[in-house]
């Protein structure tokens, strides 16, 4: 990455306007980390976007919303009921890398082994992008290709929004990596509503393992509506995941990630059974 | 043995650079890089095997800010070795500055010095190559078949020692030895056991990368700044390459960010010393990571036939190992890893008959190169797991089987005097020997009692302990010398200068506690300056597990003789004979406390009263054998059944290295070897494609372990006393390294019941062989 002027604005709407007139030569920047790993020749000027007052973590009834420039060692400090990012951001990268890094730049450019998609997709977040208009983009819709296609010139990721956590409601999530700061190998997030012992519904989905972060509806299917055990849900991973496309990593071959990718999702699931039960009594 | 009380050898005083390190002082060699120095860049193949038919530089070379461009056609073609070895090497001379032949993804082409980087990488793009693509051999298998591509077909490839070198059958190095009939002996075992065992390509990945520096000085000589474990070796290889006389060449070796065998090789200072030779501008060159892994040096991969034979009591009757090593494009530590593959590691266990063959084939893969360890890791990681396997056999519990069979003091091995490097070896027995305390508090800490079978564990997450024994050298007997000189100051300080090169271990430390406790003085009084060919005394360099013992010997006797002439002039002062003084904190007694002198009256005397001499001394010492430090490691890992994945619970690693002369740096040395084994077992390996290029070239892909990936782990010293070596100590650098590689494929089995013995052992594999159970 080749960048050749910095642009400190102080206020959004200075923000919004710094990226219409640069155009394609406009680059948001917040904690900056993933500047590394994008090859591009092309000179670049860096709009920074950390004095804008996108950052912060504030519950709007059942929802938190979370602003984009939040950094991820702010979602891992943060407690409060409900809160289940703490889980995701405590497994990224190294806590320098947290203190930097920003929830918006690890969803807007989709890295491979990014962790928040896989998360978000299965939490069914929300994400409200603003420019001339506020408008908000489902995850399914948001991480169904590389999200920059979605952005209007002189629009910008403000806010992502997730649900709390109610009554009834469970999350899972599981990061495999070899090394404590490595990339993922693969990563898998659910999240499983109960209605007493049956499940009513399951959102899961997978990231690291896969060419792109995407939802397991295989798995899901086959346990919607049928009454939760651990052996359903361990089979329904294993079973279910016929429709995914693996790649190697790290070496090891698509049919093991394949494999690796069954018995998480299924340890996934568990766990957030175990939590809807919780949180259910 | 009695307990020997020190003032200064081990205690853990401070380092000496831990403060300038600290504070982030200048102290590295790209810290010196002056505002007009010419950026050096090289020119990869992105060929494993191919001739260059044409290379046009004219177009890089009229580029402006260009000032030299170098390739295969503008520099002296002088076949020579990388290695940093004694004179005469035992690597073949089978390496050119640039050749006309690439030998793998990776080699040399062409480099270029610009006044900027860019410029540098810019003029690298207007080199125009044409190669001719030639078959490329990516496999030991391969190389050894009939008819296979030749690596080396230079006429100029040779030997410069007798040893056997077939470059026509890609072989680089040959060693063998026999005692007793194997063949014979397993014959008529009552137990036996054939199997082969794969250890794979791993790269040192210190901090620090290759980096130099290189100018002319006024008065025309070369000066070079390099981050190398081998200074006067660096020296000699350069004026040998550049073609000009040693004389013509300084090296001088600043503070270094890691080496473990990696900066043994001269690998980049003949480019920069014949660009600032030519341009008379100082040159920098520092390699990328991705340089670092591609184009540096590795471990060389082995495969290792092991065969063991015992009579019906389960005593050990035939001990045989036959090793391949793949020793990449070029013979760089060819013949001395294999050959270590067998002497540093089957004299552990007693045998009658003992067979060894160690073969390094050429290929097309990067090149292997000294690395920690140094073929011991290699067979280690064979023989431990055979032993385990063995007792299994035989039915009795590893532990035991190892106690009954190890070497013990005063024991040989015919494996020392067969077993040379280059050449016989020497005949030694063993001085100290606290193997047997190592197994006993090792097993202790790990809870090697409660090690149950893996046939009656159940559940998914299951837990297995495994051990290994190990020994390494200390310094390469009646080869390696090091030298030390040591001079008086004013004020009662020392300079202690040396050619024996820290890099980052602390040896400058140690050398000064040597130093300090030979004096009679404290190790902070010690200034301690190494190495600079122009300044300080010839040494080997740091390798073969070889400062602390053969350099600290050196320093000893310096350290001696300055002290038997601080007491002549004390006696000139006390009006006494030497004989009635004694040495106390920097001061000189009368033995009848009739009175006192200290350190600074002695140096103010000596320089400026009466009888005026400079109270100095220089010291070499050659090592008449290579005391072998012991260790025995225990591991315990938690496997999912479900995945394969693996998580080593806690490691436990006791050591003796004789006296530790700083016991916290020699567990820092244990340590850092342990994790760097760990990484090495589980998780390091080089991806190749079918073109023989490395797909996973950097830190995000290649997995290295840091501090948050450590294990519970204990580190315990045993204390024994080497009379051989300064104030009882041996060596502890290299020999932590051995031990992860077979504890975990041990402790794997005890877990599961698999036994693998392929490295690195990948969840997949090991999920994989639990399928085929």
């Amino acid at each position: 990455m080749k960048i050749t002027d910095f642009k400190i604005p102080t206020r959004l709407d200075e923000a919004l306007a710094l990226l219409r007139v640069l155009g394609p030569a406009g680059l948001p920047v917040a904690g900056a980390t993933s500047l590394v790993f994008i090859p591009e020749d092309e000179p670049k000027t860096a709009v920074d976007l950390n004095r804008i007052g996108l950052d912060g973590i504030r519950r709007d009834n059942g929802t938190f919303r979370i602003g984009a420039t939040t950094r991820v060692a702010a979602l891992q400090k943060h407690a409060a009921p409900g809160w289940v990012l703490n889980r995701v951001a405590q497994m990224l990268a190294s806590q320098q890398i947290r203190n930097e890094s920003t929830l918006g730049g690890n969803i807007c450019r989709v890295f491979p082994w990014a962790d928040f998609p896989a998360a978000l997709l299965a939490l069914g977040a929300v994400m409200v992008l603003q420019g001339e208009t506020t408008r908000e983009v489902p995850a399914d819709e948001f991480f169904s290709a590389q999200p920059a296609r979605l952005f209007r010139s002189g629009e910008l990721l403000t806010q992502v929004c997730v649900p709390a956590l109610s009554p009834g409601l469970g999350f899972g999530y599981r990061k495999v990596r070899q090394t404590a700061t490595g990339f993922s190998m693969l990563t898998a997030a659910a999240l499983l509503q109960l209605d007493g012992a049956t499940i009513r519904s399951v959102r899961a989905a997978m990231s690291g393992g896969v060419p792109f972060p995407a939802r397991c509806p295989g798995v899901e299917g086959a346990l919607a509506g049928k009454k939760a055990s651990e052996g359903l849900l361990r089979e329904a991973a294993l079973n279910g995941l016929a429709g995914l496309k693996f790649k190697e990593a790290e070496g090891m071959s698509t049919a093991y990630i394949g494999r690796l990718a069954g018995v998480t999702l299924g340890d996934v699931l568990v766990e957030a059974w175990t939590q809807a039960k919780e949180q259910a009594s | 043995m009695a307990k020997r009380t020190f003032k200064v050898v081990n205690q853990s005083v401070t380092k000496l650079d831990a403060i300038p390190l600290a504070l982030g002082k200048p102290l590295f060699v790209a810290d010196f890089k002056p505002a007009d120095a010419l950026y050096a860049k090289f020119l990869w193949s992105p060929h494993a095997h191919a001739i260059i038919k044409s290379i046009d530089i004219s177009a890089a070379e009229k580029m402006p800010g260009v000032h030299c461009v170098l390739y295969h056609g503008n520099v002296p073609r002088i076949a020579h070795t990388t290695a940093g070895q004694g004179y005469p090497e035992p690597s073949p001379y089978d390496t050119f500055m640039f050749d006309r032949k690439v030998r793998y993804v990776g080699d040399r082409v062409a480099a270029v010095a610009a006044e900027t980087l860019e410029i540098a990488e810019a003029a690298l793009k207007a080199i125009r190559v044409e190669y001719e693509i030639l078959k490329p051999v990516l496999s030991i298998e391969e190389a050894l078949q009939e008819g296979s591509p030749v690596i080396h077909d230079e006429p100029e490839a040779r030997a410069i020692i007798p040893v056997p070198y077939e470059p026509q059958k890609n072989i680089a190095a040959k060693v063998g030895m026999d005692v007793g009939n194997v063949e014979q002996a397993i014959a008529g075992a009552a137990y036996k056991l054939d199997n082969s065992y794969y250890i794979h390509l791993a790269q040192h990945c210190p901090i620090e990368p290759h980096v130099a520096l290189a100018h002319v000085d006024a008065e025309g000589r070369l000066v070079i700044r390099t981050s190398t474990q081998v200074p006067f070796h660096a020296r000699r290889i350069t004026a040998q390459v550049l073609d000009i006389p040693v004389r013509m060449v300084r090296v001088i070796k600043p503070r270094i960010g890691g080496g473990f065998g990696v900066k043994q090789e001269v690998l980049i200072e003949d480019v920069v010393g014949m660009m600032a030779w030519r341009t008379r501008r100082p040159v920098f060159l520092m390699y990328t990571r991705e340089e670092e892994f591609v184009s540096s040096r590795t471990r060389h991969p082995e495969r290792i036939r092991v065969r063991l034979g015992a009579d019906p009591e389960g005593t050990l009757t035939a001990l045989s190992m036959d090793c391949i090593s793949n020793t990449g494009a070029y013979g760089a530590h060819a013949l001395t890893v294999v050959c270590n593959s067998g002497s540093k590691v089957l004299p552990l266990y007693r045998s009658a008959n003992v067979h060894f063959t160690g073969t390094a084939v050429y290929t097309n893969l990067p090149v292997g190169g000294a690395y920690r360890g140094y073929g011991a890791t290699q067979a280690a990681f064979a023989v431990e797991s055979a032993v385990d396997e063995f007792a299994e056999t035989i039915g009795i519990d590893p532990l035991v089987f190892r106690m009954n069979h190890h070497i013990r003091s005063g024991e040989t091995s015919p494996v020392f005097a067969a077993l040379g490097e280059g050449k016989a070896g020497v005949q030694q027995s063993i001085g100290s020997c606290g193997l047997d305390k190592c197994i006993k508090l090792g097993a202790k800490a790990i809870g090697w009692k409660k090690r149950g079978d893996w046939r009656k564990k159940k559940g998914r997450y299951r837990r297995g302990i495994g051990m290994c024994c190990l020994m390494q050298g200390s310094s390469i007997p009646e080869i390696d010398m090091g030298a030390a000189s040591l001079k008086m100051n004013e004020d009662g300080s020392f300079n202690l200068l040396m050619g024996a090169t820290d890099l980052g271990t602390g040896s400058d430390t140690v050398l000064a506690q040597i130093a300090a406790e030979a004096i009679g003085t404290t190790s902070d009084k010690i200034l301690v300056y190494s190495s600079d060919t122009d300044m300080t005394p010839f040494d080997v360099g740091a390798y073969a597990s070889s400062t602390t013992y053969l350099t600290g010997n050196a320093v000893l006797d310096a350290g001696l003789k300055v002290k038997k002439q601080i007491l002549s002039v004390a006696a000139e002062l006390l009006e006494k004979k030497p004989s009635e003084l004694e040495v106390r904190d920097a001061q000189v007694f009368a033995k009848d406390g009739s009175g006192s002198v200290t350190f600074q009256d002695v140096a103010l005397h000596s320089l400026y009263a009466a009888n005026q001499f400079q109270i100095a001394a220089i010291s070499s010492n050659i090592s008449h054998k290579s005391p072998p430090p012991f260790a025995a490691h225990f591991a315990e890992v938690e496997i999912d059944t479900e995945t394969g994945l693996i998580r080593v619970v806690k490691y436990v690693a006791a050591t003796d290295c004789g006296t530790a002369i700083h016991p916290k740096l020699a567990e820092g040395q244990v340590e850092g070897a342990v994790m760097n084994g760990i990484c090495y077992a589980l998780t390091e390996q080089y991806l190749f494609n079918e073109k023989g290029r490395m797909t996973n070239d950097s830190f995000l892909n290649y997995k290295i372990y840091s501090m948050r990936d450590k294990p519970e782990m204990v580190t315990i010293l045993v204390p024994t006393y080497e009379k051989t070596g300064p104030f009882g100590a041996k060596s502890v650098s290299e020999i932590g390294i051995n031990g992860p590689c077979p504890v975990i494929a041990n402790a794997i089995y005890n877990a599961v019941g698999v036994r693998l013995r392929e490295t690195p052992f990948t969840p997949e594999k090991i999920w994989r062989a639990m399928q085929q159970h």
